[in-house]
């Protein structure tokens, strides 16, 4: 009996042994429930959630503060305010190294999305699902590709097309190499960024519906096109065909806006401003959410600079809060209407003195630029200056502002263009506030902005077929595309007939005279230059994230900032070699190179 | 006894070791056998009485039992007993905790017994995974801490009650908060990317999940930590960190005995903050001259009444400690045993609304079913509440609101928002309001435990034994928090101007072992044989799911129904969700040789198959070997009558490092950007809109497959001498090992360029541990008149270095791994001083000026760039460190204390980083902990002026220069005086013991070059890696640092024990 016991048990042992042993080689495979592996791309569902990183990738170029820095800062238009000043290394100084963190926004962010679109563009055609719908991804995947290459051509020159797995193809390897050192590189780069782009204005959806989302539209890729040709035009692989071609693609646009459905507004005013985001005159935006952080991906909206937070509301901005006062009292908050005071842009005098110098004819100035600010409290209220009441006052000229001040009888603070705060001048921190970005729906007055960053316009189009005009030997051909824009530029609501027709004369002639007492003669086609055109730029465009690579890829940068700009901060360090921006060392590093200066940009 | 439970008996049931002096499992086999037999019936009775007392000349109650017999008594609580007897009887004595003492039954009447402690003895039992060894007879190096000494500091948890009490264990607690963790490390570290922390083994089962808070620290009987490879390979695939063995209370043979274990005690700040009093904070701020910061009208006010506000003063509290646990104990002579307890805790601190308490019920029962079949369950369960720990504490308003500001307005209110600066009244609320909290914030995390295991053990055959453990873990934790919104009658700390917001995580996991062991025992003459086979499998599971939602309807709702909010868009509830599984597979076989007790050998060999890995590359193999000396048994070494025990020990083994995370090999497309840690953040998820309403989530690639993904395997070589002079006066041991980790994992950062964002976590490089570990346990007095001192003391010193990487990088300065250096290197530019006055033209080329930091020109070109004037500064790595313990004992008073202590090695204190903590910028806009900074009458050395603006050079990277000191201290962490009631009143009171004592905790540091140059609170960190708001970029992960947090805590604690 005994015996009999210990066999059953050594039996059962055994046999429960076996049967575990087989069972357990099952589970010892992984299932993951909630982990996608690399396959998910090869689904349909993959391939439309693919494509929703490449739109939402491009929140990290646009907003965010090494964004903002890399395409703004160190030109003519803009210089550092005192708060960007205390920095010190940055893009606006040209205390630029390879450590810079500002240049690692544009490196960082994009390569990886490139290589997501190399993946959908590979698998897509093995992939079942609905046609038009597989169309219109695999033309997003070209149109993001373009975009991305595009962006760091701008910034940095040649740029790997060989992630690891070959020129184009999606990388699945670990791979440590950087293949920047190929013949040509360049060329290549600029070729696969216009196939791409043609592939794009061929396969996109034409028709940008009124007020809908932006899509990747035609309208916008015939504009990166455009831009593509112009920039190789100028660049050391430029093709003969280049302004041509780039004249080709802007005019398209320009001559088929309603079937593009895209059209100039009347009021340059209400191209920028608030709750107007999806109007006809833009082309593409990188879209958020007012006042929603969970869907713009902010995690910390109030304190998060980097990321994916649009800190463009803020980032223009001057100290309205606690520098200036009036009898010792600050008369303002910091408020939800006038943005959070990060004074890290600040224009230079250029732009607010020789870009702007009629303030009164072209609307575009008092369209951009914040230079009234009303107090907010009765801290100043012994002074005259209650709630609500014109606290700050920013003259549009010395001579105004001495005027008023004249009078006596204004109790708020008079500030005119000679006193705006410059880095050798720091006692005053206010400055023209680029109001363009401004949310006023944020939850919190130190919170990021949740509004869509303007990113293509369709006055872009006829500056840069204007551009390709002139270079391409028609400047005649410019000439009515500029009078176009300038002609808008007059309009301001509420403007008598003639008033409104006094101005657009003086906006679409030259004048010898005054803004008040205007000298007229015609523009003509002698007067359509490459200078004047990027001034035009400057007052369309202003802060619009477009001026230091229009700088740079023109070969204009050292020139203009040296010169034209009075940007006090760069002119005396900018060098030609600084029209490319260095490798970040963070690559380097971590790349497997023999001699990794060789893969440097020459300077740095 | 308690060392004695009955899984060790259980061995002795197969090894019948060849008997020396005082071999106690050998007479308890003797005494169970009796019990077991048949009685037999002695002529020539007689009686026989005595006394039994301790060392300390204390009475014992022990039981007497006539060996071979079931006849037996207990003495009382005087230590009398009286028993009748043969001539020639043997009589065994034996109490819990102390080694069983035999007695031959002569002419005399009498016997008077003293018993001494059991960890003391070499004749210990220990515990070695899959079974238990003699001490004498382990080859692998083992350390045990038994429960004297676990006993001997009343602490919150297991991890404190370990630290400074055993050779290469190094226990760092993480963090001052109620509840809050603590880093183990056995020798050192030997992974960058993996875990580091040791497999812990709770009676037998892997504890995973590991919260080691979540064990009672009363309920455990032993803590045995293997720590060289021969010793752990058995564990295979984990057991490269090392493996902590806790052995519950078990229940023994005897009356049903009530234990009572409890102290209460008060808490207090032990060190406060330095901080600059109203007149040093004007004098700073006057310097700094911050034109955007001009004083506030309250603190012009305070300044003309020579006011001064001592935040510290007004937020700390003294907090309560408390432990009471009840146990019932006992068992039949048949050998069935019970033991049930019972215990609370709770401990509050210094800071409001801060607290963790614990709640815990175990069981034990073992029962033998015949002769052959043994079979027991041991459940532990533990809820537990923390409050306050999720939340930013409060430390940063303390030290950094002005001292100018009044707390209480005129009318005795609370001032809103007291701060210097206009700046920080739109976010910052008096941390005052943190005094009261009616219902407006809940941060609470509550935490269920249910660990059980179960055994049934069946004798096949003598010698050949078939046991089956079946361990079950349940966890189930859930964390709260709310924060109500702000409003104007009822301010909102945590909420300032904002609406209401809440959250729920709940994580669930679950998870079982089986283990089918096989023993044989067996003994041939002079040859002894144990065989150990086994096969086992582990599932373990996780899943968490968590909601978080502003805008609930009503404050009261608090989180408990998310659903009653606004759902506009704007304010949606952001929900997230995880799930981990993973599974392993055993084989294992061992040997044990011993030969004439003089020679041992121990072979092993372990076969893993884990789910981590890749198909076909799951399993792998753990050889280990060693060997064991026990040169005093030789017949030459009898001429030294003072040596009692001499041993060699050389063991070698292959170990790894269950460092793979589950799913690592298989790549990921994931939903989440990559730069959020914590992928459930608001704005972790990728998503995107078309417009205002059509909004959609997005996949991207983030880490690579990697189907070679091995892991990471550690041979160790460990030489071990044991030695015990002048009968175990003396006792100790001498350690040396030298580990190498080859294929170490990590997470290889790609460049930007590769398109991949994430890292890929692959096999890379080699490193080295190598150390020395001394203990030494010492009677230094000893009197007639009962007078005992006695010393523990271990010292140890490991060092670790990085041998190769395989990518061809001599530096990665990207993770901080420096071939040739600690994995703890700390690299950065070396402060020299502060530019002097004396010194302006020179710092003028660097483009400072006087009152700058002074950084050092390593390469001497006359510039400071991070390629060549970085170094390394040295690392976080003691020279030595060590514990020390005392004991006095004279009547009926014991007296101890413990030192703990660490010489040598950095520490980075990221409170006098500036950009880190925030806590020193002085720049004129908040106060902060007081420095010595620069000013040009004051020429010093230790911080630059106050002042930062208008500098030429990054300040933000050459302040984190500012961090760095001598992390050596000298700490004091108890001190106990005991009163054991003499054994009159004891027995008068109808109980059979009673100890009272008072212990105070932590109590003082008497060494630390940080707190005496720096005012800093305390040399220990409170966590890894970067803690402050900006990573200075050049710590990783594994560094400990220093950060703002609840100051250290001082606790005078009076308890007592009593036996009914």
């Amino acid at each position: 009996m005994k015996k009999l016991f210990s066999q059953t048990i050594a039996a059962v042992i055994i046999c429960s042994l076996l049967l575990l042993n087989s069972g357990c080689q099952k589970k010892l495979i992984e299932k993951p429930y909630t982990v996608f592996t690399t396959a998910y791309l090869k689904t349909a569902a993959g391939l439309q959630s693919g494509t929703v990183s490449l739109y939402s990738g491009m929140r990290y170029i646009y907003g965010p503060n090494g964004g903002l820095n890399t395409t703004n800062s160190g030109t003519d238009e803009w210089s550092l305010g005192d708060q960007g000043a205390s920095s010190g290394l940055d893009c606006g100084a040209y205390n630029l190294n390879s450590s810079n963190g500002d240049i690692l926004t544009p490196w960082n962010r994009s390569f990886n999305n490139i290589n997501l679109a190399n993946g959908i563009i590979s698998f897509a055609p093995d992939v079942i699902m609905d046609a038009t719908a597989k169309t219109r991804i695999v033309a997003e995947a070209h149109f993001f590709r373009a975009f991305y290459y595009f962006l760091l051509v701008q910034q940095f020159g040649a740029v790997p097309l060989d992630l690891g797995s070959g020129d184009m193809a999606f990388n699945q390897l670990p791979f440590q190499g950087f293949n920047r050192l190929v013949p040509d590189l360049l060329k290549k780069d600029y070729q696969l960024i216009i196939d791409d782009f043609t592939y794009a204005t061929q396969n996109l959806p034409t028709q940008r519906p009124a007020n809908g989302g932006f899509y990747a539209y035609k309208s916008a890729a015939y504009h990166l096109l455009a831009k593509a040709y112009l920039f190789r035009g100028y660049s050391s692989v430029k093709q003969a065909t280049d302004f041509k071609s780039s004249w080709d693609a802007s005019k398209y646009v320009i001559d088929n806006q309603t079937a593009l459905g895209t059209a100039l507004l009347t009021d340059y005013g209400d191209i920028h401003k608030e709750g107007n985001d999806y109007n006809a005159e833009i082309l593409y935006s990188v879209e958020r959410i007012q006042a929603d952080p969970f869907d713009n991906e902010v995690n910390d909206v109030a304190n998060e600079f980097s990321g994916k937070a649009n800190m463009s509301c803020n980032w223009f901005n001057s100290n309205y809060q606690n520098n200036v006062t009036i009898n010792g009292a600050f008369p303002c908050d910091r408020v939800l209407q006038y943005m959070r005071p990060l004074r890290q842009l600040c224009p230079n005098p250029w732009l607010y003195d020789s870009a702007f110098a009629d303030k009164i004819n072209d609307s575009r100035y008092n369209n951009s630029f914040r230079t009234v600010w009303l107090a907010t409290n009765n801290n100043a209220a012994a002074s005259g200056v209650s709630i609500g009441d014109t606290a700050y006052f920013l003259a549009p000229n010395k001579a105004y502002g001495d005027s008023l001040r004249a009078l006596g009888t204004k109790k708020y603070v008079i500030i005119d263009p000679t006193q705006f705060y410059l880095v050798s001048r720091p006692a005053i921190q206010l400055y023209p506030a680029l109001k363009k970005y401004d949310d006023t729906k944020r939850a919190g007055i130190n919170d990021a902005s949740g509004r869509p960053y303007v990113v293509a316009k369709l006055s872009e189009v006829y500056l840069e077929a204007a551009e390709a005009a002139i270079l391409d030997g028609r400047p005649g051909d410019a000439l009515p595309l500029i009078l176009t824009l300038r002609n808008r530029a007059a309009y301001r609501p509420g403007l008598s007939a003639a008033v409104l027709a006094q101005r657009q004369a003086v906006m679409t002639n030259k004048n010898s005279g005054t803004p008040n007492v205007p000298v007229l003669t015609p523009f003509t086609a002698a007067d359509m230059t490459v200078d004047f055109i990027m001034t035009e730029r400057s007052r369309e465009l202003c802060g619009e994230s477009l001026r230091w690579t229009d700088l740079a890829c023109r070969g204009l940068l050292v020139e203009y900032v040296k010169n034209r700009n009075r940007n006090l901060v760069a002119a005396p360090k900018v060098q030609a070699f600084h029209m490319l921006r260095p490798i970040p060392q963070s690559q380097l590093d971590k790349s497997i190179i023999t001699n990794p200066a060789s893969y440097q940009n020459p300077g740095y | 006894m308690k060392k004695m439970n009955l899984e060790k008996n259980r061995m002795i049931f197969y090894s019948v070791p060849k008997r020396r002096e005082r071999s106690f499992p050998g007479r308890l086999l003797i005494l169970l056998l009796c019990i077991m037999s048949p009685s037999l019936l002695l002529a020539q009775q007689k009686t026989i009485t005595g006394r039994v007392i301790n060392e300390a000349g204390a009475p014992v109650p022990a039981s007497v039992i006539i060996k071979g017999t079931t006849a037996g008594t207990n003495a009382d609580a005087n230590g009398n007993f009286s028993i009748q007897a043969a001539v020639g009887a043997k009589v065994v004595i034996s109490a819990a905790e102390y080694v069983a003492q035999e007695f031959t039954v002569g002419k005399g009447n009498v016997i008077n017994a003293t018993l001494v402690r059991l960890d003391k003895a070499l004749s210990e039992v220990v515990v070695i995974g899959y079974g238990t060894q003699r001490k004498k007879d382990v080859t692998g190096a083992v350390v045990s801490v038994g429960e004297k000494a676990l006993r001997e500091v009343p602490v919150a948890n297991l991890q404190s009650a370990l630290q400074g009490r055993a050779a290469g264990l190094e226990v760092q607690k993480v963090g001052t908060r109620p509840g809050a963790g603590a880093v183990i490390r056995i020798r050192g570290e030997r992974t960058i990317n993996g875990s580091n922390d040791p497999l812990i083994i709770l009676d037998g089962i892997p504890y995973e999940g590991g919260n080691i808070n979540d064990i009672n620290p009363d309920e455990v009987a032993s803590v045995d930590i293997l720590k060289d490879a021969s010793a752990t390979a058995i564990y295979g695939s984990r057991g490269s960190n090392g493996v902590i063995l806790i052995t519950t209370k078990k229940g023994k043979a005897g009356e049903a005995k009530l234990s009572y274990n409890g102290y209460v005690g008060s808490v207090s700040v032990r060190t406060k903050y330095s901080v600059f009093n109203a007149q040093e904070y004007v004098a700073m701020r006057d310097l700094a001259n911050n034109a955007s910061a001009p004083y506030m009208p309250e603190e012009l006010t305070a300044r003309a009444k020579g006011q001064s506000t001592n935040w510290q003063d007004l937020m700390y509290k003294n907090g309560y400690v408390t432990d009471q646990n009840l146990s019932v104990s006992g068992g039949s002579a048949g050998g069935s045993t019970y033991s049930l307890g019972g215990g609370y805790y709770k401990e509050t601190t210094v800071l409001p609304g801060q607290d963790y308490s614990r709640y815990s019920l175990r069981a034990t029962i073992d029962t033998r079913v015949g002769k052959k079949f043994r079979m027991g369950l041991n459940t532990m369960n533990t809820l537990s509440f923390t409050y306050g720990s999720q939340f930013n504490n409060p430390m940063f308003p303390i030290i950094t609101l002005s001292p100018l500001m009044q707390p209480y307005d005129s009318l005795g209110n609370l001032v809103l928002s007291p701060t210097g600066n206009t700046t920080d009244r739109v976010s910052q609320y008096n941390p005052l309001f943190l005094k009261s909290n009616n219902g407006q914030w809940v941060d609470k995390v509550r935490r269920l435990r249910t660990f059980n295991s179960l055994y049934a053990e069946y004798q096949i055959i003598p010698g050949l034994k078939y046991r089956l453990n079946v361990g079950l873990d349940y966890r189930l934790q859930e964390n709260d928090q709310f924060r109500s919104s702000d409003k104007a009658l009822a301010p909102s700390y945590f909420r300032p101007k904002q609406g209401n917001t809440a959250s729920v995580n709940n994580s669930e996991g679950y998870g079982y072992t089986l283990e089918n062991i096989l023993t044989y025992d067996k003994t041939i003459g002079k040859h002894k044989f144990t065989v150990t086979g086994l096969y086992s499998y582990q599932e373990d599971h996780t899943h968490n799911s968590s909601i978080s939602k502003d805008s609930i309807d009503e404050d009261f709702i608090q989180f408990y129904n998310l659903g009653q909010a606004n759902a506009s868009n704007n304010v949606k509830p952001i929900v997230s969700g995880s799930e981990v599984s993973y599974a392993l597979e055993s084989y294992m076989a061992r040997l044990n040789y011993g030969f004439n007790d003089k020679y041992l050998l121990t072979l092993t060999e372990r076969i893993d198959g884990s789910s981590r890995l890749a198909p076909g590359n799951k399993y792998k193999n753990y050889p280990a070997a060693s060997f064991g000396w026990n040169i005093s048994n030789e017949e030459f070494m009898e001429q030294f009558k003072y040596l009692d025990n001499l041993k060699i020990r050389v063991g070698v083994g292959q170990t790894s490092n269950q460092s793979v995370n589950p799913y690592a090999s298989l790549g990921l497309v994931s939903p989440y950007n990559y730069q959020y840690s914590n992928p459930s953040a608001p704005g972790g998820t990728i998503r995107y809109n078309y417009g205002p309403t059509t909004i959609v989530t997005g996949y991207n690639l983030v880490t690579l497959p990697n189907p070679n993904l091995d892991w990471e395997y550690t041979k160790t070589i460990n030489v071990g001498l044991d030695f015990s002079f002048l009968k175990s006066r003396i006792t100790g041991a001498i350690e040396w090992y030298k580990s190498n980790t080859n294929k170490i994992l990590y997470g290889l950062a790609l460049p930007p360029t590769s398109g991949v964002n994430g890292s890929f976590t692959t096999n890379i490089g080699e490193m080295e541990n190598k150390g020395l570990e001394f203990t030494l346990s010492t009677v230094n007095v000893k009197l007639n008149n009962g007078f005992t001192w006695s010393t523990d003391l271990n010292l140890f010193a490991n060092r670790n270095k990085l041998l190769k990487l395989d990518n061809g990088f001599k530096n990665d300065i990207a993770n901080q791994l420096f071939i040739g250096q600690p994995l703890s290197a700390i690299y950065d530019y070396n402060k020299i001083g502060v530019w002097q006055i004396s010194e302006a033209a020179e710092a003028a080329k660097y483009g400072n000026q006087p009152g700058d930091i002074k950084l050092e020109d390593v390469n001497g070109d006359g510039k400071i760039d991070p390629n060549n004037d970085r170094k390394i500064l040295g690392s976080g790595q003691a020279k030595i460190q060590g514990g020390l313990t005392n004991r006095f004992a004279y009547k009926n008073f014991d007296f101890s204390f413990v030192m703990y202590a660490r010489f040598g090695g950095l520490l980075v204190s990221q409170v006098h980083q500036p950009f880190a903590a925030y806590t020193n910028l002085t720049d004129g806009v908040r106060s902060a902990i007081k420095t010595n900074y620069w000013t040009p009458t004051n020429p010093s050395n230790d911080f630059p002026i106050a002042n930062f603006t208008s500098r030429a050079r990054p300040i933000t990277t050459d302040w984190t220069t500012l961090g760095y000191y001598d992390a050596s201290f000298i700490k004091v962490r108890s001190i106990n005086l005991g009163y054991t009631l003499s054994s009159k009143y004891v027995s008068r009171m109808k109980i059979q013991s009673f100890r009272a004592y008072v212990a105070v905790q932590n109590p003082f540091v008497l060494y630390s070059p940080y707190m005496r140059n720096v005012g800093g609170v305390d040399p220990e960190a409170t966590g890894t890696g970067n803690q402050g708001v900006q990573n200075p970029g050049n710590l990783s992960s594994r560094a400990l640092t220093i950060n703002l947090n609840t100051p250290p805590t001082l606790s005078v604690n009076v308890g007592f024990n009593v036996t009914f």
